[in-house]
C-alpha cells in the first residue's frame, strides 16, 4: 500500500473517547429501530448515526481538499505554469494551426467518411460469448453495443463488453515477443518454436483458458494427436466447475444448467448472484429475463417473486423481494432443509434422501414462505445455486428442480440441461492441480500457456512458479504479466477486436470474431499462436477460422460465410448445445445422505471440501472469496473505466476491501468509529491456513454475521499504470481446499488507509429520493407514489396554480419557456423496478462521452466525473437493510436552477427542451454545480483528459479511443449529462434528410445508457409524441419526480419501485395514504 | 523658490487626455479589425502539394462539385476525393505532367496525398454538410466562387456571427436544391423564393447552442 495514504489515527486515549461517543450514537440508532420505518432511507453508516464528523463532512460542497490543487504540483507552481501557458497561447494563436486532410488513395467500397460503420462480432468472457456490434469510425473502433440479433445479448451489454474498447487501446499492453525477458522478434519465435516442437515425443503440457472456440478446439485435437505425450488442461480461477460436478453427481454427466428465469413465477437463488457478470456467465440474459417479469404498468400486472439467500450483499440480493443473509457455509444445510420440507410437502421421490435432515433451518420463516410459494408454483418455479457453492448443493438443487417439475427440454421448462461439447473434465481444478504436480515431478519438459496467468491467480498450494522453472515455457498474454515474467517465450496477444477467431454463446450459438483494426502491437490470437507451435509456421487467423467453419461447420460458400459475418451468427441455425432430460443416478441418494450427514444434525457446520468445517471459537469467522464485480479474476485490472466505477454495493473505487457486518466488526474489535467518515478504513490482517494479507475493513450493512468477504484481482505490480498499486492481492488466501470459503483469523491493526468511496459523496440529507411499496399495496393504493401520498400534503404552489386558473404545474418565480412546436421535446423515465445497480450505464456513458478517468486521489476529493451515477440507498435496519438503486443523470429541468446562476450563459435551454452545456462559453465559476439540487454537474478541476491522453510513450493510442462526435473537455470547464445530444442531432439530421420531418420516430434515438441497460430500465424519447414509450411510462401511476417540491420540473422522472414479498415476510410500514 | 512644475506641464493634462483617447481608440480599432476572422482568416490560401486548379476543373471544364466531393449529400464531411478519382482522368490526360507527380506516387504507393485544410472550424463546432446542402444551402454561399479560384482560399470568415446571419434569416440565402452546386447563382426575387423554400423544406435553423456545440 502507498505509504502516503497510510496514516496513524488519533492517540489511544482519544480514540477510546471517540469510540465511546460513537458506540453511544450507534446504540441510540439501534434502540430507535422501532421508529425507523422500513421506508427511512440512508446512504451510509455516517448518515444513519448522524455524528458530528459526518455532518462536518457532508456540509461541504466538494471534499475537504477539493478546491486545493494537490500533487503533483503545488498550487503556486501550477499558477506559474498556467500563466506561462496563457502567454504562450497568446502568441501561438496568431498562427493558424495547419491541419492536413488525408484522403484514401483507393476509396474502399461502402465507406462514407463521417458515417461510422457497424460490424458484428462477439465478445468471449471465458467460454460464453455475447454478440456485439462495433462502431467503427474510418477503421477505428470506438464504441461497443449489443447485437440485437444475438441470443446472448439481444442488443444489451454488461460492463465487460462496454469496457473492452479501452482495453484494446491500453498503452500498457505487451508490445512484442520476449525471449527470457529480452525483446525478440516474431521470426525468431517461429524458428524457435519450429525447432523445439519438431520433436514429436516432447512431453508438452498445454494450459489454456476455457474457450468454446471451434477453431481452438480443433487445434487442441490436433495438438493431442501430434504429441502423444501431451496433456491439455484448462484453467480458470472462477468458473462453472462446481455446477458441472454437481450435475455429474446428480445425473452422472457434466451438464450445463440453463435457467430460464422468464418462465418462472418463483425464483430461489441460493448464494447465486446470477444477475452480475462476474458471478454468472449468462448474467446478461438472466438479468433481462428476471426484470422482464417485473415491468408493472397497471394494477392488473403481475410480478415474479425472487428469494435470495446469501452471505455477501450482492446486486441480485438487493433486487430480491426477500433476502435472507446466511454465512456461505450455512447455505448447504439451508438447501438440505429446503429439500426436506419440499419432500414433506410433495412426497417427490427425488427428494427422499433429504428426509432425515434435521437442522435449525427447518422452521426458518423465510424457508417456510419459500416452500409455500415453490409448492404452489410447481413447474413454473426455479431454484438455482451459485458457482461458489459446493458440488453437493448443486446436486441437491438439481433434485429440487426435478421434484418440482421444473426440468424439461420444452420451451416452457424453467430449467434445461445441456451437453456442452467442449466440457470434458479438463476444466476442473483437480486436473489442473494434478498436471502442475506432474510437471513438478518431471513428467513434462514443455509448457504452452494459452492466455492464462496462473502465477498470479492459481491457488497458493499449487506450485506454478516451480513448474515454470522446470520447463520451457511458451506463454501468450495481453500484458507482460506475472506468468510472462517467468516464461521462456512471451508472445503478445491480439485483443479480441484485432483478431479472427470464433466462439459459442452460453447456450451454444456459433459466431465469428472479426477484427476491427490491424493489431496495434502486432499481437497474435490464441489460434495463431497455437497453430504456429503445432505447424512451425505462421498462418493468418482468417485462414484458420475459415478452415474450421468449412470443414467442421459446413459453411462452404462465401455467400453463407459473409451472411454469418454480417449477422454476427448463423441466423437460421445458430447451433445450440443439445438439451437432455437427465435422470438422477442411483448413487445420488447415498451421496446426498452422506452430505447431509456431514453437514451435521444441528446444521451449523460447513458442508464440503470447499468450505472446511470451522473449528474452535477463534476461527468461527468465515472468509468468502469472490471474483470482483469490475476486475473479475484480475484480467480487467488495467482498465481505468472499470477500476474507477464504484462497486455496485460498496461504492468503493480503486480498491478492494474486506466486507463484514457491523456486528461482526464490533465482535472483532474493529473500531467502527474510524469507519463512519467513509473516507478512511482500518487495516486488518486476515490469516488463512498460515497465509496472511493486510486489507482495509469495510462495513457492509446486510452482510452475514461471522463472515468476511474479499474479492480478487487487485494488488498488482508491474502490470500497468492503472492496475499497479490499487488494492490488495487476496489470491494468497486461496487454496485448493479453500477456493470460495475458508476459516479465517482476523487481527486488527492500528493503521488506516484512505479510501475513495463515492457512497457518502453528494449527500442528499434525508430527502425522499426513492419511493417504493409492495405489489399488493400498489394494487390497493395505485397512487402511492404521488407527492401527496408520501408527504401527506400537496406540492407547494399547486393551490396558487389553481387559483390562477393554470394547469401546467406549481407557480414559479421564473418564466417558463417552451420549445417551438416543430421541435421534439426530449424526456427520460427510469424504472427503479428494473434497475439492479450493475453500473453498465455509467461505463456506456463514459465510453460514449469521452469522460476522463481521474484516479483514486481525485475521486476521494469528490471530483468523480461520471455523468450518470447509480445511487444506492439503504432502508430500515442496519443489520438487515433493504437496498435501492437509483441511476441519476442530469434531470434536464425545465426551470433549471443551474441556468439561472450562470454569469456567462454557458448553460441554457435548447429548443428541444434540453439543458445544454456550452463548453466554449464556460469560465468555470461552478455556480451551476452549487445550485444543482441533484448534484449531477461535474467540473474539470484539472486537464484530466489531456493528461490522460498525453502521458506515457504512445499518447496517440489512447486518443484513438475517443468518440469523434463529442468534444474533449478542457481544464476549468463544467460538464454533465447531455442526453447524448450527439446521437439526438445525428438522428434529427438523418430523419430530416430522409423524411423531411424534424422529429425522429420513437425508438430511433437511444441514449448510450439506455442502449446498454440489460434491464431496459431507461426509456428516452419525444414527449410530444403521445405514443412514444417514454410517454407511456410517464403516464403510469408509479411515475414521480425527484425533489418535486423544488418545482424545477425535471424532464427525467422515475417509476417507483415495487417489491413482491411473501405476505408473511412483510410488515407494512405506517403510511399516509 | 523655484517652480516645481515647469511651464510645459500646464498642457500636460490636456495632452494626456487627448493622447489616451487616441491611443485607446486605436487599440480598440486594432483589435476589433485585425483580430477578427474577417481579417485573419479570409483569404487564407496555403500552398497545396498538388497545384490543383478549381478554376480549370470546375470553371473551364464545368465539372460538377459532386464529381469529386461525392459524399457531401450523405455525410457531415464533403470528402476530399481519393487519389483514384484523380486517376480516373489523369491516367490518360497529362500522364507525364510533373505537377501531377505526387498524385501518381500516391496511386502507386497507396500513401495519401497530404492536402492542407483551408476551411477550418474549431473542434467544439460540429458542422454537417448534408444537413445544409439537402435543404438548399449552396456550396458557393460558404465557399465562394470556387470556379474562379486558381488556388483555393477561404472566402468567408466562418465565424459564429457569420453562421448566425443565415441561421436567423435563411430565406436570404437558400436556393432550390438542384441549384446547390451552381456557381454564380442569383435569383430575381430571393426573399420571396427563400420564404417559399423555407416553408417547403421545413427549415428551422437552430439558434440554440447545442445545435452546433456539444
Amino acid at each position: 500500500m502507498d505509504p502516503d495514504t497510510q496514516r496513524t489515527t488519533m492517540s489511544t486515549d482519544m480514540s477510546t473517547d471517540t469510540s465511546t461517543d460513537m458506540s453511544n450514537d450507534l446504540q441510540h440508532t439501534t434502540e430507535s429501530d422501532e421508529n425507523l420505518a422500513p421506508n427511512t432511507y440512508w446512504k451510509s453508516l455516517g448518515e444513519l448515526a448522524r455524528n458530528k464528523e459526518y455532518e462536518d463532512y457532508e456540509h461541504r460542497e466538494f471534499g475537504k481538499e477539493a478546491s486545493e490543487l494537490g500533487d503533483p504540483v503545488s498550487r503556486k507552481s501550477f499558477l506559474r505554469i498556467m500563466g506561462a501557458s496563457i502567454a504562450m497561447a497568446g502568441f501561438a494563436a496568431c498562427r493558424r494551426p495547419v491541419q492536413k486532410i488525408l484522403p484514401y488513395s483507393r476509396q474502399p467500397e461502402d465507406v462514407t467518411i463521417g458515417i461510422p460503420m457497424h460490424y458484428a462480432s462477439v465478445f468471449s468472457h471465458q467460454d460464453a460469448a455475447t454478440g456485439i456490434l462495433i462502431e467503427n469510425n474510418e477503421g477505428r473502433p470506438s464504441k461497443i453495443e449489443g447485437n440485437p440479433d444475438h441470443p446472448a445479448s439481444r442488443g444489451k451489454t454488461t460492463l465487460y463488453e462496454q469496457a473492452m474498447i479501452l482495453s484494446m487501446y491500453d498503452p500498457d499492453r505487451s508490445r512484442g515477443i520476449r525471449f527470457n525477458g529480452e525483446p525478440s522478434t516474431q521470426d525468431d519465435f517461429v524458428a524457435a518454436a519450429a525447432s523445439h516442437f519438431a520433436d514429436r515425443s516432447r512431453r508438452v503440457l498445454f494450459v489454456s483458458e476455457l474457450s468454446s472456440s471451434p477453431t481452438l478446439l480443433r487445434l487442441k485435437e490436433q495438438a493431442l494427436g501430434q504429441f502423444p505425450n501431451a496433456r491439455w488442461v484448462n484453467y480458470e480461477p472462477f468458473g462453472e466447475a462446481n455446477a458441472f460436478e454437481g450435475a455429474e453427481l446428480a445425473f452422472g454427466q457434466r451438464l450445463r444448467t440453463v435457467n430460464h428465469f422468464d418462465r418462472a413465477d418463483v425464483i430461489v437463488a441460493l448464494d447465486d448472484d446470477f444477475m452480475s457478470p462476474q458471478s454468472h456467465k449468462n448474467a446478461l440474459q438472466n438479468a433481462r429475463m428476471v426484470t422482464d417479469r417485473r415491468k408493472v404498468m397497471t394494477t392488473d400486472d403481475t410480478m415474479n417473486r425472487l428469494y435470495v439467500v446469501e452471505g455477501t450483499f450482492t446486486s441480485t440480493g438487493s433486487y430480491a423481494d426477500s433476502r435472507k443473509k446466511l454465512k456461505a457455509s450455512h447455505v448447504a444445510p439451508f438447501t438440505y432443509a429446503l429439500a426436506a420440507r419440499l419432500f414433506n410437502a410433495t412426497n417427490a421421490s427425488e427428494l427422499r434422501p433429504f428426509a432425515g435432515v434435521n437442522n435449525e433451518f427447518l422452521l426458518d420463516e423465510t424457508l417456510e414462505a419459500m416452500v409455500e410459494d415453490l409448492v404452489a408454483a410447481q413447474g413454473s418455479s426455479l431454484v438455482t445455486a451459485g458457482y461458489g457453492q459446493p458440488t453437493e448443493v448443486h446436486a441437491a438443487v438439481a433434485a429440487i428442480n426435478a421434484a418440482l417439475g421444473n426440468v424439461g427440454t420444452s420451451d416452457a421448462a424453467p430449467v434445461t440441461y445441456h451437453v456442452v461439447d467442449h466440457v470434458d473434465g479438463s476444466e476442473s481444478l483437480a486436473s489442473f492441480a494434478d498436471a502442475i504436480a506432474a510437471v513438478n515431478s518431471g513428467e513434462f519438459d514443455t509448457m504452452v500457456l494459452v492466455g492464462t496467468n496462473p502465477v498470479f491467480n492459481a491457488p497458493s498450494d499449487i506450485d506454478v512458479a516451480g513448474a515454470l522453472d522446470k520447463t520451457t515455457v511458451f506463454h501468450l498474454a495481453d500484458m507482460v504479466d506475472e506468468t510472462s515474467k517467468q516464461a521462456t517465450w512471451h508472445v503478445n496477444r491480439a485483443h479480441s477486436l484485432e483478431q479472427w477467431n470464433d466462439a459459442r454463446s452460453f447456450t451454444g450459438a456459433h459466431s465469428v470474431v472479426q477484427p476491427q483494426i490491424l493489431p496495434l502491437f502486432d499481437g497474435w490470437s490464441e489460434v495463431e499462436f497455437l497453430n504456429t507451435i503445432l505447424s512451425g509456421e505462421y498462418t493468418q487467423g482468417y485462414n484458420l477460422v475459415r478452415d474450421t467453419w468449412r470443414s467442421e461447420l459446413g459453411v462452404r460458400t462465401d455467400r453463407e460465410w459473409n451472411a454469418i459475418l454480417h449477422d454476427g451468427l448463423r441466423k437460421e441455425t445458430p447451433g445450440a448445445f443439445r438439451a437432455v432430460n437427465p435422470r438422477l443416478t442411483n448413487g445420488f441418494g447415498r451421496a446426498m445422505e452422506q452430505a447431509v450427514g456431514a453437514a451435521g444434525v444441528a446444521g451449523a457446520g460447513a458442508a464440503s471440501s470447499t468450505a472446511p468445517a470451522s473449528t474452535g471459537s477463534a476461527s468461527d469467522m468465515e472468509l468468502i472469496i469472490r471474483p470482483d464485480a469490475k476486475l473479475f479474476d484480475g484480467r480487467y485490472a488495467n482498465n481505468g473505466w472499470l477500476m474507477e466505477l464504484p462497486d455496485p454495493m460498496s461504492k468503493i473505487t480503486w480498491d478492494n476491501v474486506a466486507l463484514m457486518s457491523m456486528k461482526t466488526a464490533e465482535k472483532l474489535g474493529i473500531p467502527t468509529e474510524r469507519h463512519l467518515s467513509d473516507i478512511s478504513a482500518p487495516i486488518v490482517k486476515l490469516t488463512v491456513e498460515g497465509r496472511t494479507i493486510e486489507i482495509p475493513a469495510w462495513i457492509q450493512p446486510g452482510h452475514a454475521e461471522d463472515s468476511i468477504t474479499v474479492t480478487v484481482g487487485y494488488g498488482r505490480e508491474g502490470i500497468g499504470r492503472v492496475a499497479d498499486g490499487a488494492g490488495t492481492n487476496t489470491y494468497p488466501l486461496r487454496s485448493t481446499t479453500a477456493q470460495y470459503a475458508a476459516a479465517v483469523q482476523v487481527e486488527v491493526t492500528d493503521r488506516d488507509i484512505e479510501m475513495a468511496c463515492t457512497q457518502a459523496q453528494f449527500s442528499l440529507e434525508g430527502r425522499d429520493m426513492v419511493r417504493s411499496t409492495t405489489l399488493s399495496d400498489y394494487k390497493e393504493h395505485p397512487k402511492f407514489a404521488t407527492y401527496k401520498s408520501v408527504h401527506g400534503y400537496e406540492v407547494p404552489g399547486i393551490k396558487e396554480m389553481e387559483e390562477n386558473g393554470e394547469s401546467d404545474g406549481p407557480i414559479s418565480l421564473f418564466n417558463e419557456t417552451y420549445g417551438p412546436d416543430y421541435e421534439p421535446q426530449w424526456g427520460m423515465a427510469i424504472d427503479l423496478n428494473a434497475c439492479f445497480g450493475c453500473g453498465v450505464c455509467t461505463i456506456a456513458c463514459q465510453a460514449e462521452n469521452n469522460i476522463p478517468v481521474i484516479g483514486k486521489k481525485e475521486v476521494s476529493r469528490r471530483r468523480i466525473m461520471h455523468w450518470i451515477r447509480t445511487d444506492r440507498y439503504f432502508a430500515g435496519d442496519i443489520d438487515n437493510p433493504q437496498v435501492y438503486h437509483q441511476p441519476v443523470p442530469c434531470m434536464h429541468c425545465e426551470l433549471a436552477p443551474c441556468e439561472q446562476v450562470c454569469p456567462v450563459a454557458a448553460t441554457t435551454h435548447s429548443d428541444d427542451g434540453m439543458n445544454q452545456m456550452t463548453y466554449n462559453r464556460c469560465i468555470g465559476t461552478r455556480y451551476c454545480a452549487n445550485n444543482c439540487p441533484f448534484k449531477v454537474r461535474r467540473f474539470n478541476f484539472f486537464n484530466y483528459t489531456d493528461e490522460y491522453l498525453t502521458q506515457g510513450d504512445d499518447p496517440e493510442i489512447v486518443q484513438m479511443a475517443m468518440n469523434p462526435e463529442v468534444t474533449v473537455r478542457f481544464r476549468g470547464v463544467m460538464e454533465k449529462c447531455s442526453y447524448c445530444v450527439q446521437r439526438v442531432n445525428r438522428e434529427k439530421i438523418t430523419t430530416k434528410r430522409e423524411t423531411g420531418s424534424p422529429k425522429p420516430a420513437d425508438g430511433t434515438v437511444l441514449t448510450a445508457c439506455q442502449q446498454a441497460c440489460p434491464a431496459d430500465a431507461i426509456t428516452f424519447g419525444d414527449l410530444t409524441d403521445n405514443n412514444s414509450v417514454v410517454v407511456q411510462h410517464k403516464r403510469t401511476d408509479r411515475n414521480y419526480q425527484m425533489l418535486e417540491e423544488l418545482n424545477v420540473r425535471p424532464r427525467t422522472s422515475y417509476l417507483a419501485m415495487l417489491k413482491n414479498p411473501h405476505p408473511s415476510l412483510y410488515e407494512a410500514p405506517a403510511k399516509k395514504h | 523658490m523655484a517652480q516645481i512644475f515647469p511651464k510645459w506641464s500646464n498642457n500636460f493634462p490636456r495632452k494626456l487626455l487627448i493622447g489616451s483617447i487616441v491611443i485607446g481608440n486605436t487599440l480598440v480599432f486594432t483589435v476589433w479589425f485585425f483580430f477578427a476572422p474577417e481579417f485573419l482568416d479570409v483569404g487564407y490560401a496555403p500552398e497545396q502539394p498538388v497545384p490543383f486548379s478549381h478554376q480549370l476543373h470546375a470553371g473551364q471544364l464545368g465539372m460538377d462539385c459532386q464529381y469529386c466531393h461525392t459524399q457531401v449529400y450523405d455525410s457531415k464531411y464533403a470528402n476530399v476525393p481519393a487519389t483514384q478519382t484523380c486517376m480516373n482522368c489523369h491516367n490518360q490526360i497529362k500522364t507525364e505532367s510533373p505537377a501531377l507527380e505526387p498524385v501518381r506516387q500516391s496511386w502507386e504507393t497507396g500513401e495519401p496525398i497530404e492536402w492542407v485544410r483551408v476551411n477550418y472550424l474549431p473542434d467544439y463546432a460540429y458542422f454537417n454538410h448534408s444537413a445544409h446542402v439537402n435543404v438548399g444551402v449552396g456550396c458557393e454561399t460558404c465557399h465562394g466562387r470556387m470556379d474562379q479560384m486558381e488556388v483555393v482560399y477561404q472566402a468567408e470568415p466562418l465565424s459564429m456571427s457569420w453562421c448566425l446571419d443565415c441561421h436567423r434569416a435563411p430565406e436570404k440565402y437558400v436556393r432550390p436544391v438542384e441549384e446547390v452546386t451552381t456557381m454564380g447563382y442569383t435569383a430575381e426575387n430571393q426573399l420571396e423564393m427563400g420564404r417559399e423554400l423555407v416553408a417547403k423544406h421545413n427549415i428551422h435553423a437552430p439558434q440554440y447552442c447545442q445545435g452546433c456545440h456539444y
